[in-house]
């Protein structure tokens, strides 16, 4: 017989020790729960009364549709896939349900309801799979290009608020589940909960994180990583579908608007709950509770009665602080950096550091390069190239004939061809920064700020004097290098998301453009700059030739130059880019400050073009200038793409709205064909 | 040390922060309003604020403003919020006209005074303060179709798509151009209500036209816009196409005749007597809803829907004002010196009749006349 405490205690050992593992797997949800909770004490603490039965059932409901989008946000993204038309598909059902829901009846079944909404947003989850999972085309794109054809279908559905929805759709959503104990939306989320964690456990789950992790290993194993993926939109669709359920039921009517405002809470609330923008790792209960920490901050804002102005701010840095918290530990990157740095010191008071050594050759001798370079023919050197560039230049043949066709007066006409290139600039000069961001993996989000409060500062600046143009605009730039210093120090330093920090780096500029004008800008631009964007010389308007200059330097910059060359390189591979010597961390941050400072040229530019700066002017520029990239040929995930496609993109998105714009065509179905033309073109761009 | 650092903020604005409890004045008048980054917002905050601190309301109200985005979600959230935290009243921008109700409803149910300006909110216990908007889009629709003479060619530039103020405005333009044979609406195309996006949308109008080609603009949001487009195109200023639109200052300033004396200006933000309507949604609508709060509060008979008069100027009607205070107003002045308005999209339908407490500067910087 043994002794049975020899026995047990690696048993207990073992036991302690995968506890441990899985407090460290879930240190992400337990942070987001604790900043929950401090927040909601922190709020009651505030609060003249005290916290009832009711407040937590309104609160409750308050973050549902949030959370509920969020948890379909969460399943797209551990496929390692990006969903933009999660809020979409919330208006749609919403004014679906609204529209079709009968006035006489107010006994309407809601399960009946539910089902309704959930396959409606099934079936565009289906369409979103199907290109993603079966077409293989890039998932944000996919999306993107839905989102436009769902608004439109929105619109077509139900041009102005109103509609019906019955009153037992609230009653079932918004009741208590058990009287004074359990509110119905805590009951959906428990619900949701439960089967995500039987999910988990079928082969369904167990693929979806392989694909997340490494889609090309799983593949390789046998996993069934297409089906996977495309059961996963279909599901992430259902549960935007069942929001859309949740937002019908908790306003009583439709909008058509409603969900659209959506999409980038659903981003925060992932990553607040510590899911891994890029796949593989994370889960729902992070997001739900992410979800709840964006909804109580807004109740905080009111109890410590913060300013208007500085409510942006102050969400960002809780997205940020919950985000950091999230994902501290012995071997994240913050801490990593930090003993870099510590390692650096050290070895440089040793006089050890590399750049320390006497600067000569010491290349091995095998390593020489040949003295001869093979010669290659022009389609071997360049075919990839405009593989991947040249669908959107077809595209915008395609869509001047037709403009031709339609509206005529194209092709001999000079002044079609400057307003398309006047319109298109700001898009062409917006690629070169997101491209490059985009080309080594990132994301910049943070671009309709930077552009808006470059025009502010700048108008405000020179107060419609040209000779302060020479002072004003180096203050703007300098203003965006620090905010790309910033952006890529967030990203390299503290080894954040991209989409964390520019998301963030957006909330602190919308709050400084804000409190820097006090609500309304003042002031011109100055004639100088005025002249630029609308003057017309021998029929073309200056900025016209700025653009010529600038296509030009982008091309050599990101094709001829040593740094262009250390933006594939980062963007291929991270890790083998600083195997092979290449300062990653100096390319990276150098392409967020290249995308500011193309986001301040182009708020100068079109605070020239309309005369005067305004707030919001930035804001129709983000999605386009990601689409752009995309379109050109660019991978989302980085290490692919030319600047001469992204141009061809930025030509092509312009052309198509100028189509749009002058056919009599009604304005939901405009947003149709500006998707489906954008889903065409990324089709011709299929390996 | 949090107060003194937000007083600090927020000094201008000169909000009080308290817990006050009391049923009595001073009420605890909380604002929501949707999203502060145009000139209309902040001119409608800077309004609220100075009927706040003016001396008839310093005593009796205690206001706190908070902004919602553009996030349906967070404005319920919000409301919610102030009738927990003891509101006595809420005045609100609605983001949607339908999405409010249920939590409108259960604050006013909580004795909570809900009262939405500009927008609409369809729950009937909320009280609304707002212009006609169909009106405003047949009268303008009209006044355009009697400039042409019944004739013409014109290009229509909408708002926001979706949203109820859009749909009524527009349609009820539509439904006055269909009426006409001879009007023809070549042209469509989504405005945003911001100069800036007008800008573009006219250029790719325009990229297959020519200017010669149209004979008149109905536009929500862009007449000054539209007018400096067609300078810069060399187009003179006494053949400036005829257009119904928005009451911004730099417009204004336009439909002066050419040659006025005015202040500090430049072109296109120059007098030029360009044909015009000029309508708008007065930025006051949301001091108005303070004021009637606040009378509910005290006792009064308020109705629930206050309709405020729509304010058209067109070029026999445009005064200059000299100071922009709220007598030289009442006396008809309507456009203000662009020495003073620098921002030509800064909307000018700023006077009302029962709010002496505000003129020029209160709109401006948020400062009362008294």
């Amino acid at each position: 017989m043994t002794d049975p405490t020899t026995d047990t205690a690696p048993d207990r050992r073992g036991a302690i020790a995968r506890g441990l593992r899985s407090v460290r797997r879930g240190q992400a949800v337990i942070v987001a729960a604790l900043v929950f909770l401090g927040l909601l004490w922190l709020n009651a603490a505030l609060s003249p009364y005290p916290l009832s039965y009711f407040d937590i059932s309104f609160l409750a409901s308050g973050g549902a549709t949030t959370a509920i989008a969020a948890v379909g946000q969460t399943l797209v993204i551990l496929s390692g896939g990006f969903d933009l038309s999660a809020g979409a598909v919330v208006s749609l059902v919403n004014a679906v349900l609204a529209t079709n829901m009968d006035p006489a009846n107010m006994q309407a079944s809601a399960p009946l309801w539910t089902l309704v909404g959930i396959l409606i947003g099934a079936g565009v989850g289906a369409v979103n799979g199907f290109f993603v999972a079966v077409m293989r085309l890039q998932p944000i794109v996919v999306t993107l290009a839905v989102m436009f054809i769902v608004q439109g279908i929105t619109l077509l559905v139900m041009d102005t608020p109103g509609g019906f929805i019955a009153p037992t759709l609230g009653a079932f959503y918004l009741g208590d589940a058990i009287p004074n104990l359990l509110p119905a939306p805590v009951a959906v989320l428990a619900v949701l909960v439960v089967l995500w964690f039987w999910l988990k456990r079928t082969s369904y789950g167990v693929t979806l994180y392989a694909v997340g992790s490494d889609p090309e290993a799983a593949h390789a194993t046998g996993l069934r990583t297409r089906t996977t993926t495309f059961v996963t939109y279909v599901l992430a669709g259902g549960l935007y579908g069942l929001a859309g359920v949740f937002v019908s039921a908790q306003t009583g009517s439709g909008d058509p608007l409603v969900g659209n405002a959506l999409l980038l809470p659903t981003f925060a609330a992932v990553v607040i709950g510590g899911t891994r923008l890029g796949g593989g790792k994370g889960g729902i209960v992070g997001t739900i509770l992410g979800a709840y920490v964006l909804m109580i901050v807004v109740n905080l804002l009111l109890s410590l009665n913060v300013s208007a102005y500085y409510a942006t701010i102050a969400e960002s840095a809780v997205l940020m602080i919950a985000v950091l918290a999230g994902s501290l530990s012995a071997d994240s990157v913050l801490s990593r950096r930090l003993r870099d740095l510590m390692a650096a010191i050290g070895a440089r008071r040793a006089g050890r550091l590399v750049s320390q050594r006497p600067r000569e050759d010491r290349r091995l001798a095998f390593t020489e390069p040949a003295a001869e370079t093979p010669r290659l023919r022009f389609l071997q050197r360049h075919g990839h190239t405009l593989r991947h560039a040249l669908p959107a230049w077809i595209c915008l043949v395609v869509v001047l004939i037709v403009t031709q066709l339609v509206l005529g007066n194209v092709f001999g006409n000079q002044h079609y061809w400057n307003s398309l290139l006047v319109l298109s600039s700001f898009l062409a000069i917006l690629a070169l920064g997101q491209g490059a961001v985009i080309l080594t993996g990132g994301l910049d989000l943070s671009l309709p700020w930077g552009i808006a409060l470059s025009g502010v500062l700048l108008t405000g600046l020179v107060g419609g004097n040209d000779a302060a143009l020479w002072t004003a605009i180096p203050v703007v730039m300098l203003v965006a290098v620090g905010v790309g210093l910033l952006n890529g120090l967030g990203v390299v330093a503290l080894g954040l998301s991209p989409i964390v920090v520019t998301l963030a780096m957006n909330g602190v500029l919308q709050g400084v453009a804000l409190i820097w004008s006090g609500g309304t800008p003042a002031g011109f631009a100055p004639p100088a700059l005025r002249w630029l964007m609308t003057a017309k010389v021998a029929g073309f308007t200056p900025v016209v030739l700025l653009m010529v200059v600038f296509v030009a330097f982008a091309i050599l910059l990101l094709g001829r130059t040593a740094f262009g060359r250390r933006i594939y390189a980062v963007g291929n591979s991270e890790v083998a880019a600083r195997l092979s010597g290449v300062r990653t961390g100096r390319v990276i941050i150098s392409v967020y400050v290249l995308s500011a400072l193309c986001a301040a040229l182009v708020g100068i530019l079109l605070a020239g073009f309309s005369g005067q700066a305004s707030l919001g002017m930035g804001d129709d520029y983000l999605l386009p200038s990601i689409a752009v990239v995309v379109v050109g040929g660019a991978l989302i995930t980085g290490g692919r793409g030319h600047y001469a496609g992204m141009l061809g993109g930025a030509l092509l998105l312009t052309a198509m709205q100028t189509l749009l714009a002058g056919t009599a065509l009604p304005i939901a179905f405009r947003a149709v064909f500006f998707g489906l033309v954008i889903l065409a073109a990324v089709i011709a761009l299929r390996d | 040390m949090y107060k003194n650092f937000l007083t600090g903020a927020v000094c201008a604005s000169a909000m009080v922060a308290g817990t006050a409890q009391a049923q009595d004045a001073p009420y605890d008048i909380y604002l929501s309003m949707s999203y502060i980054g145009n000139d209309w917002q902040a001119e409608a905050s800077n309004m609220v604020k100075a009927l706040a601190t003016s001396s008839d309301y310093a005593d009796k109200v205690n206001l706190q403003v908070q902004v919602a985005g553009p996030n349906a979600q967070r404005q319920i959230q919000q409301i919610n919020a102030m009738v927990q935290a003891g509101a006595d009243a809420i005045v609100v921008y609605p983001i949607s006209p339908t999405a409010l109700n249920n939590v409108v409803k259960s604050a006013c149910d909580r004795g909570v005074v809900v009262i939405a300006y500009d927008g609409e909110i369809t729950e009937p216990c909320a009280y609304n303060v707002t212009i006609n908007q169909a009106e405003a889009g047949r009268k303008t629709a009209e006044w355009l179709v009697e400039k042409l003479g019944g004739e013409g060619d014109i290009i229509a530039v909408t708002g926001v798509p979706g949203t109820s103020v859009d749909t009524a405005r527009t349609t009820a333009a539509m439904e006055v151009f269909d009426q006409h044979e001879g009007i023809n609406v070549i042209g469509e195309a989504v405005g945003m209500w911001s100069q800036a996006v007008a800008r573009t949308e006219l250029n790719k109008l325009m990229a297959t036209r020519n200017w010669s080609d149209i004979d008149g603009l109905w536009m929500q949001v862009g007449c000054y816009t539209a007018n400096a487009m067609q300078i810069e195109a060399g187009i003179a200023p006494e053949d400036v196409l005829p257009c119904a639109g928005e009451g911004s200052n730099g417009g204004r300033i336009q439909m002066l005749p050419a040659g006025t004396e005015v202040e500090g200006a430049s072109s296109p933000y120059i007098p030029m007597g360009a044909p015009r309507i000029s309508y708008a949604a007065p930025p006051y609508s949301g001091a108005m809803a303070l004021k009637l709060a606040v009378d509910i509060l005290d006792g009064k008979e308020v109705e629930k829907l206050t309709e405020l008069p729509l304010p058209l100027v067109t070029n026999e009607t445009v005064t200059l004002c000299e100071t922009g205070s709220w007598e030289e107003q009442k006396a008809g002045c309507n456009a203000f010196q662009p020495g003073m308005v620098s921002n030509p999209g800064w909307f000018a339908s700023i006077f009302a009749e029962d709010l002496p407490q505000l003129g020029l500067n209160a709109a401006l910087v948020g400062q009362p006349e008294n």
